[in-house]
C-alpha cells in the first residue's frame, strides 16, 4: 500500500509487530548483557580506572600530585639505570626463548614418540611450572651456592667452581636457568598438544613414499608446529618483559649484584614502592607497556600470526 | 507481566550477586577480639586522669603480630599474643576498646598512607615516619607531652630524637612518634674461634683497624681443627650502611639537612673514600660468596667457621639459644663517630597518631602505655623475635641481665645515629648502595664509585 507521495508504506499493525519484535529482541539481548555487568564492573574498577589512573600519576610529582606533564618520561627515558634494566631484562629474556623453545620443542618431540610413559614424562617436565617461583628461587639459591649442586656437577666435569650469584654476568645465567627450569614444562605441553593434533596420515604416507624418520620430522612436524612455536614465542617476550619475581629473588630488590638482575619491573617496584616515586614509576609502566605492544607487534610481524 | 518478571528476576539475581560478591571482597584485616563489649557512656572510672576516656581504639601493627597466641617454628615456644596487650589497656580504661589492624612488611608504606588518608585507625606503626610527617599525615605530640608532662627521658638515649621528624610547617625535627620496637646491628664474634687463633677479643668498641689486623690473622687454617676459616662477613645488601658506619668512626657524617630542599650529602668525602676502600680490603679475609650473601649460613651454629660479622640484628640472642651457642658467640658496638659520640643506622618502629583520628586522647593514651613497662615486658617476653626493648629500666630486667649480650644491645641502641639518615628514604640509598656493590666487584675505584654516588644523589634531589 502505499501513502501520499509514492512510497511505499507498512501497515500500521505491522509496524507494531515489527516495532514488538525488535524491543523483544532488544530486551532478550539486554537481558543477558546484564548477566555480563558484574564482569564489565569489575574490569572497569580493577582493571581500567587503575590504567586511567595510572597515567594520571605519570604526569605528576610528589606527595601533592603536581602537573609536570611529560617530565616523568623524559626522566625515564635519560635514566642510566632504566636503560641498564632494559639491558638486562632484554638479556634474560633473549637467552631464556633460545634455550627453552628449541630444548622444549625436542624434548616434546621425544615425549610424543615414546609408547609407553608418556603420562610420567608430562607431569616430571611440567611440575617445575605449577611450583611457585618463590619456593623455586629458594631452592635454586642453594643449587647456585659456592658449594652448592651446580658447581658440584660442574667439578665433576672438569670445570672450575664458580660464584653464580656474585658476578654480574654469571648471576644473570643464574636467572636465566631458573627461568628455563621453570617455563620448560609449559613448552612443551604446548607443543605436545600440537604435535598429537598432526594426522597420522601425513607420516604413514611418507613412509610409504619412503621418507625417513628425520625427513618426517623436518618436512612434517616442523612446518606443522609453527602456530604452536609462535604463540610460545610471543608469550614468552611478553612474560619476559614483565619479569620480577625470579630475578627479584635471587638478586633482592636492587638486582644485586652491581644491578645485574635490576629489571624493568624491578626499576618500576623500586622507584614506586621503595622511593616512593609513584608518577615517575607509573610513567615507567606506560614506558614498558609501549615496549611490550612494539616487541608483540614484531613479533606477530615476524611469526606471520593473525591475531 | 512476563517482561516484569524479568527484570524482578535479573533484579534480584544482581542483588544476589552484589551480596556474593561483597561477601567475598571483603578483607576485614580488623582483629576484632570476641568477647569484648561496645564502650558505653556510663563505663566505670577509674583512678588514671584519664579514665574517663571511651570508646573504640584502632590500632595498626606491621610485622610478626597476631592478636592470638602462636607457636614459634623455630623453637617450639608458645608467646603470647596481642591479646594481653589489649585486655590490660582496656582494664586500665575501662569503656574502651582496641582492635588490631595486622599487616605485613610488605609495601607496607603505601598500606599505611592509603590508611591514614582513609583515616581506618587511630595508631599507626610507622617506621617510615618522615614520609608522612611531612604530607602532614601525623599528630605532633609535643603539645599532649607537655600537657601531661611526660617524662620522655624513660626511653633510651636517642630513641626519641631517632625518630622525630618535619611537618610541613616545622622549622625543626619535632616529635611526632613515640618508640615501641628498638632495633640496633651489632658486631657479632665468635669467640672459639679467637681461642682457636690464639686472638685477643674484640675490644667492646672496636676500630674497623681492630677489625682488620684480627680478621686478617683469622683467615686461612685453623691452628686447631685445620678448616679453612675466614676473617669477616657482611651482609653485601647492607654494605652502604657499613661504609656510613666506618666512616662515622673516621669523623665523617652522611651529610646535612633533612627534608629534600635542604639536603646536602656528602658520600663522595676522603673518609668515605677511605671507608669503602677499608670494605674492599676487608673482603679479602671473606668467604668468596659474600657479596650473594653465601657462604655464611653456618654463623651462630656450633659449624660457624667465620670469626666476625660486621653488621648483626640484635635477635641473634635468639638464635644462639636455639642453636645453644649463647657462650661462644659475643657482640661488641658498632663504630661511632668521635666528635657526636653516635654511630649506626637508627632503625625500630614507633607508634604515632593519625591526624584525622576521632579519638587522639585516647590514641595517645595507647602511645604512653607501649613505653610503659608492662607493655614493653610483654614485648620482650613475646615479641622478641621481632623487637628490643626501647626503655631505660628493661636493663634492670631479670632475664635481661641473664643474657650478657643484651647489655651491648641496649648500649648501642642508646648511641645510634639520629635522627635517622633521611637519604634513606628516597633514590640516595639505592644509588649509594648500587655503587658500593659496584666498588666491591672491582668494577670501579672506590673514588669513581662514589663520585658517581654524589653526582647522581645530587642530580635526584635537586630534581624533588
Amino acid at each position: 500500500m502505499k501513502w501520499g507521495n509514492g512510497q511505499e508504506h507498512i501497515r500500521p499493525t505491522e509496524m507494531l509487530k515489527s516495532l514488538n519484535r525488535f524491543r523483544s529482541k532488544r530486551e532478550s539481548y539486554l537481558f543477558w548483557y546484564m548477566f555480563l555487568l558484574p564482569t564489565i564492573l569489575g574490569i572497569a574498577l580493577f582493571m581500567l580506572y587503575p590504567m586511567i589512573e595510572s597515567f594520571r600519576l605519570s604526569m605528576t610529582r610528589g606527595g601533592n600530585e603536581k602537573f609536570v606533564g611529560l617530565d616523568n618520561y623524559s626522566r625515564v627515558l635519560t635514566s642510566e639505570t632504566f636503560y641498564h634494566a632494559v639491558y638486562n631484562t632484554l638479556y634474560i629474556t633473549v637467552f631464556q626463548l633460545l634455550i627453552a623453545l628449541p630444548l622444549g620443542f625436542i624434548i616434546a618431540c621425544l615425549i610424543n614418540s615414546l609408547s609407553k610413559g608418556k603420562n610420567f614424562f608430562k607431569v616430571l617436565f611440567y611440575l617445575p611450572n605449577v611450583t611457585s617461583m618463590v619456593a623455586a628461587a629458594t631452592v635454586f639459591l642453594a643449587v647456585l651456592h659456592p658449594e652448592g649442586l651446580l658447581n658440584f656437577a660442574l667439578s665433576k666435569l672438569g670445570f672450575p667452581a664458580t660464584i653464580w650469584l656474585a658476578h654480574p654476568t654469571t648471576a644473570k645465567w643464574g636467572v636465566i636457568l631458573l627461568s628455563v627450569w621453570n617455563w620448560l614444562g609449559f613448552v612443551i605441553i604446548i607443543n605436545l598438544a600440537n604435535l598429537q593434533s598432526i594426522s597420522s596420515d601425513y607420516y604413514e604416507a611418507a613412509s610409504v613414499d619412503g621418507a625417513t624418520r628425520f625427513q618426517q620430522w623436518w618436512k612434517i612436524t616442523i612446518p606443522n608446529m609453527t602456530g604452536s612455536l609462535g604463540i610460545l614465542f610471543i608469550v614468552g617476550w611478553i612474560g619476559g618483559l614483565q619479569r620480577f619475581s625470579d630475578a627479584y629473588m635471587l638478586g633482592g630488590l636492587q638486582g644485586s649484584p652491581a644491578r645485574s638482575l635490576h629489571t624493568i619491573v624491578g626499576f618500576i617496584f623500586e622507584r614506586g614502592f621503595g622511593g616512593h616515586e609513584y608518577g615517575l614509576a607509573s610513567a615507567a609502566s606506560y614506558v614498558l607497556f609501549a615496549f611490550i605492544l612494539f616487541i608483540t607487534f614484531l613479533n606477530t610481524k615476524l611469526s606471520k600470526m593473525k591475531i | 507481566m512476563k517482561r516484569m518478571k524479568s527484570v524482578s528476576f535479573i533484579i534480584t539475581l544482581m542483588t544476589i550477586l552484589t551480596v556474593m560478591l561483597s561477601a567475598c571482597g571483603s578483607n576485614n584485616n580488623a582483629s576484632s577480639v570476641p568477647g569484648t563489649s561496645s564502650p558505653s557512656a556510663d563505663a566505670s572510672s577509674s583512678s588514671s586522669p584519664n579514665a574517663n576516656l571511651t570508646g573504640t581504639l584502632k590500632v595498626q601493627v606491621i610485622g610478626d603480630f597476631s592478636v592470638e597466641d602462636k607457636t614459634d617454628p623455630k623453637t617450639g615456644v608458645t608467646s603470647k599474643g596481642l591479646h594481653v596487650v589489649k585486655e590490660e589497656f582496656e582494664k586500665q580504661f575501662p569503656g574502651t576498646k582496641v582492635e588490631f589492624i595486622t599487616m605485613g612488611w610488605d609495601d607496607y608504606n603505601e598500606k599505611t598512607q592509603t590508611m591514614l588518608q582513609s583515616n581506618a585507625a587511630d595508631v599507626y606503626q610507622v617506621p617510615g615516619i618522615a614520609k608522612f610527617a611531612e604530607q602532614d599525615l601525623l599528630e605532633p605530640l609535643q603539645s599532649y607531652i607537655d600537657r601531661d608532662k611526660f617524662d620522655l627521658d624513660q626511653y633510651l638515649t636517642g630513641q626519641i630524637d631517632g625518630w622525630k621528624a618535619m611537618g610541613s610547617k616545622d622549622q625543626n625535627p619535632e616529635i611526632y612518634g613515640l618508640p615501641f620496637i628498638g632495633d640496633a646491628r651489632l658486631i657479632v664474634y665468635d669467640k672459639q674461634l679467637f681461642d682457636d687463633w690464639g686472638v685477643e677479643y674484640l675490644s667492646e668498641a672496636p676500630t674497623p683497624e681492630e677489625l682488620m689486623e684480627k680478621a686478617k690473622k683469622m683467615t686461612g687454617k685453623n691452628p686447631k681443627t685445620g678448616e679453612q676459616n675466614f676473617g669477616i662477613t657482611y651482609k653485601a645488601g647492607d654494605a652502604a650502611d657499613s661504609v656510613m658506619n666506618i666512616n662515622e668512626s673516621k669523623g665523617g657524617q652522611w651529610g646535612t639537612g633533612f627534608l629534600w630542599q635542604d639536603m646536602k650529602i656528602d658520600f663522595n668525602s676522603q673518609t668515605m673514600v677511605d671507608s669503602l676502600n677499608w670494605l674492599v680490603e676487608a673482603t679479602k679475609y671473606a668467604p668468596t660468596g659474600v657479596l650473594a650473601g653465601q657462604g655464611s649460613e653456618n654463623f651462630l651454629t656450633a659449624k660457624n667457621n667465620i670469626a666476625i660479622a660486621l653488621r648483626m640484628p640484635p635477635g641473634f640472642v635468639n638464635d644462639i639459644a636455639v642453636t645453644g651457642t649463647q657462650d661462644r658467640f659475643h657482640a661488641a658496638l658498632l663504630f661511632k663517630n668521635p666528635t657526636q659520640g653516635m654511630g649506626g643506622m637508627f632503625a625500630g618502629s614507633p607508634f604515632a597518631i593519625g591526624n584525622t583520628s576521632k579519638n587522639k586522647d585516647l590514641a595517645w593514651e595507647w602511645l604512653k602505655f607501649s613505653g610503659g613497662e608492662f607493655f614493653q615486658k610483654y614485648m620482650w617476653e613475646s615479641q622478641r623475635n621481632q623487637s628490643m626493648p626501647v626503655i631505660k629500666s628493661a636493663a634492670n630486667w631479670d632475664e635481661v641481665k641473664a643474657i650478657p649480650q643484651m647489655s651491648v644491645i641496649l648500649q648501642q641502641m642508646s648511641q645510634l645515629w639520629t635522627p635517622r639518615y633521611p637519604y634513606r628514604s628516597g633514590q640516595p640509598r639505592y644509588i649509594l648502595s648500587e655503587n658500593v656493590e659496584k666498588a666491591l666487584l672491582n668494577k670501579a675505584t672506590a673514588k669513581e664509585a662514589l663520585d658517581k654516588a654524589q653526582k647522581d644523589s645530587t642530580d635526584w634531589i635537586s630534581s624533588q
